[in-house]
Parts: C-alpha cells; structure tokens; sequence
C-alpha cells in the first residue's frame, strides 16, 4: 500500500500555520478552458440500492410459472390478472407502470437471477459483498473506489484540483457509499441539498503518526473538500435545469433523482450518483392480506418506479439521455415460499434493473425456475453473477480498458453486452470520440459549450431554424485539450436554435433549446 | 504470552507502540487520564467531575462509575395522552379505543426521557452501556411504547449483569418479539428472522463463510432449528384498552415439540422438547460456545477502546477479556471493570480515537457545561425531544437504529466512527454547534437551552485567568490537548485581542456584580465565541 504523504500536502497546512480561520479555503475555478484527459469522462451512472433484500418474485414475475408461485407464496401472490405483462413471460407489479412504459419504450432492461455463488443470507456480509463487488471479507474497498483508485491513487490528498474540481461520485443524502470506498478514502461525496453551498471554517492539523492523528487529518480533510466540492454542487444546481412533470414532490426518491438530473444538467463531472431506498426487509406484511397489490412492498416498488420513470423522462427532454445510465441493486432476493406472517425471508438470487436510452436493451437470463413443492428455506439460484454485471458497465459504459477491470476483481470476469445502445458495443469502443456538447441544455440565460480542440481553426455560432446567425461565439484555433466556452443567450428569443461549429475537418451542429 | 509492547499499525500505515497488558495501570493519574476515563464513559465530563475523578484515583473512580443508579420512569407532558394523568407515568396505562395521539404523546415522552437520562451528569457507566445495549440487541421502539420501555429498562436492568440472562430475557421481551417476527414464529410456518440474528448479531457471531450456508460458528440448518426451538411465543395487551401492559405469551398449540438437532458447530446438540422453557435450554446450548465471549468482547472493544481490532490485540487483549467473561459466568462487570484499569486502556495512542456519536457530540456540549433546561417539566420535555431530534438528524434516532446490526459506525469497515463525520454530517454539526453557542440554543415556544457559558466559566480552576481558563478548557473538550498556536488563536477570541489583564479585569468586575447584564453578558459572549470556534477545531470531534 502506498504511504500517504500527509505532510507534505499544502491543502493541509500541517507545518508552520497550521490554523485558517475562515473563507480562505476557497478559490473559485474561474478558469474556463481545462483539461479532461480521459474518454467517456461526460458518462454517468446513477445506482439505486434496494436496501434489506428485495423480494424480485413480486417485482418481475414468472408468469410461466404462476401455478409453482401460488403453491409456494399464496398469502402474498400477486393476482395473476392484475401483472403487467411485458416481455419474455414476465409481468411486473401492477404499481410499476412507469418502468413498464420504459421497458416499452427501450429504456429499461431487466438482469435475471442475479447473485453470487453460495449465497450469504446476512444482509451486512451480503451488502458488503455487493458493495466490494469481492467474495473476500478481508476486502474493504468497493468496487467503484477501486476503479477510482487506479487513476487516482492519492485521493483525497490534492483533490479537488484544476482537472477534477467536482466530486467522483455523490453518494445523495448523509451516508457515503461503501461502493465507492478507496484504499485510503471514500470517493463518495454526500449531498443533501444541492443548493446549500457550505462555508465550514478550515482548521489544518498536525497528524501525529496515532489513530487520533489520522482522524484529525481525516476532519480537516472532510472539512476542507467539503467547502471546495459544496461550492461546485451549487454552481452546478444553480445552472442546472430539470423539465419533468413527473416527478412527484411527497416521493423522496424522485426529489433526490430531480437534484440529481439538476446537478448534471448545470455541468458536474461526477460520474456515480447513489441512491438508497430503505425497508426492503420485509418478514412480516410485505402486502396487505386483503389486497396484495397494495402494502409495504408496493409502495415501495411504487416509489422507485415512479422516480426513475420521471428521471428519465427528465433526461430525454433535457437532451442527456445518452450520457446517463442506471442500475439498481439489493443484497440478495427472498425465499421462494413466503412464510405465515405474510412476509419473505432472506434467499439468494434476484433480478437487477438496468435504465437508460444506451442499453442494449433485453431480459438477459431465463425466467427463474420455481419448484412446484415448498423446500424448506430455498432460495432461486444465481444465474448471472453481480460482478460481471459491474465489470461490464465499467468495461462498456465507462470505457475502462479489459485489463483494469479484470484486474478489479477476484474471478475471471465474464462480459455481458448490456450497454450498446449508443453505439458503444465492444467493436466500437476503440472508435469513440468526444463528441461537443453543451450544458446546461435546455439553458435559460448562459449554456457551456463543451468541445474538444484539435490544435486547428474553429467557428463557432448559433443559428436559428433557418439558418440564420443569431449569435456569434468564437472565431480561432482550438489547442488539443477540452474547452468549456460559455455562451452567453441574453436577448435571444425563447425557441429551439442550433449551435453550428465548423472546423476543418467538417461541420457539427447541436440543438440547443432556450426557455 | 506475546511481547507485552508492540505497533499497532492504522491504516495499516503509521506504526504506533502500543501496550498490550491488561495488567493494572500503574502510571500517572492526572487530568489526562481522568478525563480520558469518563469521556468513554459518559456523555460530556464536567471540568469538576475530571477533577473528582483524580482526587478518587483510578480504582474508586472506575468501581464508582460501574455502578448503576435508580431511575424514575417517563411522565405525561403532553395534552394528547387521553388516559394517564399529567405529569404521571403512563407506562402502566391502557390505550384509549384509538390509540394513535396517545401512542404518538407516550413516544414523545419516552425521547425526552431518554435524553434526559443523558443530561442527568450522573457518575455512572449507565447511559453509555445502556445505549451500547441498544446498539447491540438493535430493536426499533413498537408501536406500543410501554413495550419499548419495558425492552429499555431491560436493557437497563442487566446493563452490567449476566450476559446469558440477558440474551434468554431478550429473546421472549415483547418489544424484541414484534420486532424480529417471534411473535409470528410457530410450528405451521416457522420465521426465522430472530433465531437467525441471534446467532449472528446477538451470541456466537458470523465467521467466515467456510461452506454452502456454513458460517463456521452456525450454518443456515441450525438457524432452521433454532427458528423451530423459539416457535410459540406470541404477545399480548399492544394498544390494548384494558390491559395495563405488554407481556410475552407462550402458546403450546404453537410450538414445534419435535426433537431439534444443532450441527457440529454446537457438538450436534439435541434439544427436545420443553415447552415454554425450550428457547433458554437453546442460549445454554449456544453459551457453551466461547465464541460467544469473544464476539461480545470485541464489541466491547470497538465501542469502549479503538475501531481497529489488530490481529495482535485480538490475540491478546481480546483474549483476556473473554476469559474474564468466561470465568466469571458472562457477567459484564469484571470485563469492563478490568479494561477500564488495564494499562491497555490508558496507552496514551488510544486516546482519541473514536470520532464522538452524535449523542456524544451534543452532551459534549451540553453536558460539559453544566447546561440543563431549568422551566416546568412538560417544556424541559419538549427541548429534550427537539435534541432527540437533533442527534436524529445527525444520524443517531436513540431507539431507532438503522438496522438489526446498529449503527453503521460501529461495524462499517475501515471508516467506523468517521462515518458519523462526512461532508454533510459535519456541516450540521457546525451549524448545531453555533446554534447552541451563538444564536440562543434549541428553542421551543419561547424557551431556550443553549450552553451554559457563565456556570462553566465560573466552574473552572481560576476562571479570571485567560489562560487558565483556555487549558481548562482544552482539557475538558480535547482528547490530547491542542497545539500552542490553536491555543493562542482562542484566547485571542476571549479576551478579544487584548491583553490577559483586561480579561482579569472584566471577569472580577463580572464578579463584583454577577446579575448585572453590563457585566454579565460581555464575559458571556467572550466564552460564546470561543466554545463555537473550539467547538468547529477536529480535536473537539474525538473522545
């Protein structure tokens, strides 16, 4: 493990002045026009965590093999009639009409029978599990922050810096994200409120080789990054936008997915936002035994359903839609039988959530086979195992190369091609190029062209439908690294215009709609 | 027997010497070590207590602190509890025939008593133990609160007792029966949901996974078995509008009379059957496990000691512990008793080492300055409930942990206790500590509590020496003391940039006059300004 170089770090301050009082700790990037160094470093992946083990044979149900279910769970089956059927012989719980119309609509695919081998049924080793993406209880980092942690070995020692000014991942309410977990920090920033930029008074530290001393140079740290990373958020959710009349103000998810889909849109370079849904534990009255399309798990499928579908509706109409992608994931599913207290118990396999408009969009693996005799405490096997999932979506969605993300965890990684849907299947990777982009889009008074240079002349302009030129922006040569250009649309009437930018080696022109 | 020092490595990086002995500290007995005693032992010392503490000296002080003190239940403070009286306790009251404002006005009550169990300032392990308690056996409060009283004064009643009764009366306990699906556990569908915790979070503990369902201390066939053992108890008298309290029935249409067999993790026990007293033949059965003691001891430890349970301290310090449980038949006492004057305890690079719960952090501040709420009882409850409300918010619902494993600061590898710290828990902390030191404290419709800066001032060892009163304070909020800068830059703040003397001055002339708001409040808002800038130093977060 490398040695951390506390001492040496300015941000800290350890020697010499080691106390600041206040407001000197941040420094505005007002520098326009930096360096991204890395591809696929506008993509963003959104994890929903169904948090206590989510009961999958009542989210997407078997429909072939309904006459099985009703032996196994009658007290909580959901009627046949009242499913949404959607393809494969599968229907999904009668309140998830909005990922129903997604799946509809190309946006939504469903993993089968995802798990580990030998399921482990306690909900803090399994989440652990899921979290490291590791078998291995001696493995603490997760597998996000071990990927973070290859191209930012010193995390958090120097960041955020000029090149990374915005937090890796935001874990949105007060709890980090073991997923996001670092060899020697978490890579998760937790955000409450977007809006509420932070002023906390910096206090440097001496670390004096003990526990203590690495806490307290743990307290400046956090304290430090805090006030540095705040400022970005807001910015961010100042200039952001959000379109959606979806989202439904009393469902906590979706005002948490709307800060989220603000936060992007205002120009954050955070690549994971993590969500958490509690109270999937449901041993005792997971339906209403009068109704079981209503109760505990209903609601709860309702909430998520209902958030994501407005998150993606957001998305299309904010024109994101190709840079977001999602999953959701729970510690493990429930026992085929449900027991007398109208509930589940712990069990093994279940199906996972994939959402986006850049899926290759399907239902990968069989329907799950349910037994037509109850055994005592069974579980559905694992067909698909979680850790090729995560493999894949670093592999296909973040471009990481093969031999990193193999190198990410214990087992020989199988890849599924579940990401494609913008072009970005495994033979074409190697073709990707950025594209420009602008943000915030829709954009009320300024939007943010962002476009990679080529060392070579650029025009740039907006136009109208017609073509012709209502603004002028840039006129010269563009050195190798990505520029951020602000553009500027006071005095622009409301309406849809395009942004034309002409180089030598041809002429790109993006939509831009101004409210 | 291993060397008696070695380096105990955090973060796997800095290597830090550390004693391994349990033996007894012989060293210095000073404030340091005093204050570092009760910070681990109660909620926010008072600068008179740390002193108390060195004139006891370590032995009278540890056995003074392990003792547990009376309490009075929860009154009725609120004009929604239809049945018992204001100002009485209600824990022995029926329900009214709809119970909901009732229910609502009896969970209020029970916050603010507990919070004012915290406030009390008692010399006594009480309330940390207790809330270790809660932590440990994790039940959420029921929809009934007499039954989460009762599982509270459980708690409270073996705090320091026998472990083995302990987990035997927890396992029947109402609140614990609702909330682990025992009361839904019989013969015709077993739930397992309990017998599952109790070998994983409650008794044994989960080892690694060496096998398909094989956990090394348990497999998942004997979480079946034991679902079957535990089969029969249901609850009675919940919201009930005669019955005057909760109780735990055992039910034997309900139960499974077969002859349970363990697996080899418990030498293939047999249980057969015993009715209503069958789940105690059970805890025996799984008390002969050491595991048992070692679990429990290093939960111990994390809580009481450092997050980081070294291969060498498990071999070692662990190890004692657990032998001390052993042969002393699972009681609590003489495993806390012997930690808190081991030379382990005392080693100067275990001090500080955990991040304060949000409990801890609040009567940090509260406690340490002598503050309690002086109106009529019902509005003292209604402050309590607002700071209920407040360690809520900053991630600690007494009564309502996360999960069945507690808190995830005492379990969540490698952060533990900095979890309660990240980015947006420490802004709340900010904005709370200035709240309570600069803008008038918790206030509900009228009334206020905030730090009380002139009751600690006028406490400290010479209060008109600036400073004095800086290392006086320095010794009360800071694990290992704040380096000479820090320590200039706050008395800066008090005597506001001017020389010592002219705070000497004003403090006596405050002295000379102590009700008059012309003196009164300048030395009020000196001490404010300093606590709220101590209060935001990293060294204030540690105990």
């Amino acid at each position: 493990m490398k040695r951390r170089s506390f001492v040496k770090n300015v941000s800290f301050a350890s020697v010499g002045v080691p106390f600041v009082f206040n407001n000197m700790q941040f420094e505005a990037i007002s520098k326009k026009l930096f360096t991204v160094p890395k591809a696929f470093e506008d993509r963003v992946l959104v994890i929903i965590r169904l948090n206590g083990g989510n009961d999958g044979l009542n989210t997407v149900v078997p429909i072939n093999e309904y006459d099985n279910l009703m032996i196994q769970r009658s007290n909580i089956i959901l009627p046949e009639t009242s499913l949404i059927p959607i393809a494969g012989d599968n229907g999904l719980h009668p309140v998830m009409t909005g990922m129903a119309d997604m799946f509809n609509n190309g946006h939504l695919s469903i993993i089968q029978n995802v798990g580990y081998p030998e399921q482990n049924r306690s909900h803090f080793r399994s989440m652990d599990i899921w979290t490291t993406g590791m078998m291995d209880p001696s493995i603490t980092t997760g597998w996000l922050g071990r990927n973070f942690t290859v191209d930012h070995p010193d995390y958090p020692d120097g960041y955020p810096n000029i090149d990374f000014p915005d937090p890796f991942a935001i874990s949105m309410g007060y709890d980090v994200s073991a997923t996001c977990q670092g060899l020697l920090s978490n890579f998760s920033h937790t955000v409450v409120n977007p809006f509420d930029a932070t002023n906390l008074p910096n206090n440097a530290v001496t670390n004096d080789g003990t526990y203590y001393g690495d806490h307290m140079e743990y307290l400046a740290g956090i304290i430090s990054q805090t006030n540095q990373y705040g400022a970005q958020i807001s910015n961010a959710a100042n200039a952001g936008n959000t379109l959606s009349s979806l989202y439904d103000p009393l469902n906590p998810l979706a005002e948490q997915l709307k800060n989220v889909a603000l936060m992007i849109s205002g120009g954050l370079q955070t690549k994971v936002y993590i969500l958490n849904v509690n109270g999937y534990d449901t041993h005792d009255n997971q339906v209403l035994e009068t109704d079981t399309t209503q109760g505990t798990h209903a609601n709860l499928m309702k909430r998520v359903s209902d958030a994501v579908h407005a998150f993606q509706d957001d998305l299309i109409q904010l024109g994101l839609e190709k840079r977001v992608v999602g999953m959701t994931f729970s510690e493990f599913g429930r026992q085929i039988a449900s027991n007398a207290s109208v509930g589940t118990d712990h069990g093994d396999a279940a199906p996972l959530f994939l959402f986006g408009d850049c899926l290759n969009q399907s239902i990968y693996g069989p329907n799950p086979v349910v037994p037509d005799t109850v055994v005592n405490q069974a579980g559905l096997p694992m067909q698909i195992d979680f850790r090729d999932v995560y493999a894949s979506i670093l592999r296909f969605w973040f471009g990481v190369e093969e031999t990193t993300v193999n190198s990410l965890f214990e087992h020989t990684v199988t890849y599924h091609n579940i990401i494609g849907g913008c072009e970005l299947s495994v033979d074409e990777l190697n073709k990707i190029e950025n594209t420009s982009f602008i943000y915030p889009n829709p954009a009320e008074t300024q939007t943010t062209l962002k476009i990679d240079g080529s060392g070579g002349m650029v025009h740039i302009e907006v136009v109208d439908l017609k073509g012709s030129r209502v603004k002028f922006v840039y006129e010269g040569i563009l050195a190798k690294v990505t520029h951020h250009i602000p553009i500027e649309l006071d005095g622009i009437e409301k309406g849809t215009y395009r942004i034309i930018i002409r180089k030598e080696s041809g002429t790109e022109s993006i939509q831009l709609l101004k409210v | 027997m291993l060397s008696n020092i070695t380096t105990m490595r955090p973060d796997n990086e800095i290597e830090v010497p550390v004693s391994l002995s349990m033996d007894p500290y012989t060293g210095t007995w000073g404030q340091e070590e005093a204050a570092h005693l009760l910070r681990r032992t109660l909620f926010g010392p008072t600068f008179q207590q740390i002193q108390d503490t060195v004139a006891l000296g370590m032995n009278d002080a540890v056995d003074q602190l392990m003792t547990l003190v009376p309490t009075d239940p929860p009154l009725t403070y609120s004009a929604d509890e239809e049945v018992a009286t204001f100002g009485q306790t209600w824990i022995n009251s029926v329900y009214p025939a709809d119970p909901l404002a009732t229910e609502n006005a009896r969970r209020g009550s029970l916050a603010a008593w507990i919070i004012e169990r915290l406030n009390k300032r008692e010399y006594s392990i009480q309330e940390k133990i207790c809330l270790f308690w809660q932590n440990h056996f994790a039940a959420e409060y029921t929809f009934d609160s007499r039954a989460t009283y009762n599982y509270h004064e459980l708690i409270r009643t073996h705090a320091l007792g026998n472990f083995k009764q302990f987990v035997k009366d927890i396992t029947i306990d109402p609140c614990m029966l609702v909330f682990l699906s025992g009361a839904a556990n019989n013969q015709f569908s077993p739930n397992e949901n309990y017998a599952r915790e109790l070998l994983e979070l409650y008794t044994v503990g989960k080892g690694p996974q060496i096998g398909p369902g094989d956990y090394t201390n348990y497999k998942e066939y004997d979480i079946q078995e034991a679902a079957k053992i535990l089969t029969g108890w249901t609850v009675n008298g919940f919201l009930s509008d005669v019955e005057t309290t909760t109780t735990a029935v055992f039910q034997p249409v309900l139960h499974d009379t077969t002859t349970k067999t363990l697996s080899e993790h418990f030498d293939f026990a047999e249980i057969t059957a015993n009715g209503q007293n069958e789940y105690a033949d059970l805890i025996d059965v799984i008390f002969l496990e050491n595991e048992v003691a070692t679990f429990i001891c290093k939960k111990i430890y994390r809580w009481f000691v450092n997050y980081d349970l070294t291969q060498i301290v498990e071999d070692t310090i662990i190890t004692e512990m657990a032998n001390t449980f052993i042969t002393n038949n699972y009681e609590v006492l003489p495993v806390l008793s012997q930690l808190f004057k081991s030379e382990h305890f005392y080693d100067v690079s275990l001090r500080g080492t955990i991040i304060k719960n949000p409990l801890e952090y609040l009567f940090s501040m509260m406690n340490s300055t002598v503050s309690t709420p002086t109106y009529n009882f019902d509005e003292n409850y209604e402050l309590y409930l607002f700071a209920y409300n407040g360690a809520g918010l900053l991630g600690m619902d007494y009564a309502q942990p996360p999960s069945v494993g507690g808190w995830t600061a005492y379990y969540q590898a490698p952060a533990y206790s900095r979890l309660w710290a990240n980015s947006s828990f420490i802004k709340l902390r900010f904005d709370i500590s200035d709240l309570l030191t600069l803008a008038g404290g918790l206030s509900v419709g009228g009334n206020n509590w905030e730090v009380n800066h002139i009751d600690f001032l006028d406490g400290l060892s010479n209060p008109s020496s600036a400073p004095d009163v800086i290392d006086d304070m320095v010794t009360v909020f800071c694990p290992k003391g704040l380096d000479a800068f820090k320590k200039l830059t706050l008395k800066a703040i008090l005597t506001n940039g001017l020389p010592d003397f002219e705070w000497t001055i004003q403090y006596n002339e405050y002295l000379a006059d102590p009700t008059n708001p012309v003196y009164v409040d300048p030395v009020k808002l000196r001490v404010a300004l300093t606590l709220s800038q101590l209060y935001k130093m990293p060294e204030f977060q540690a105990i």
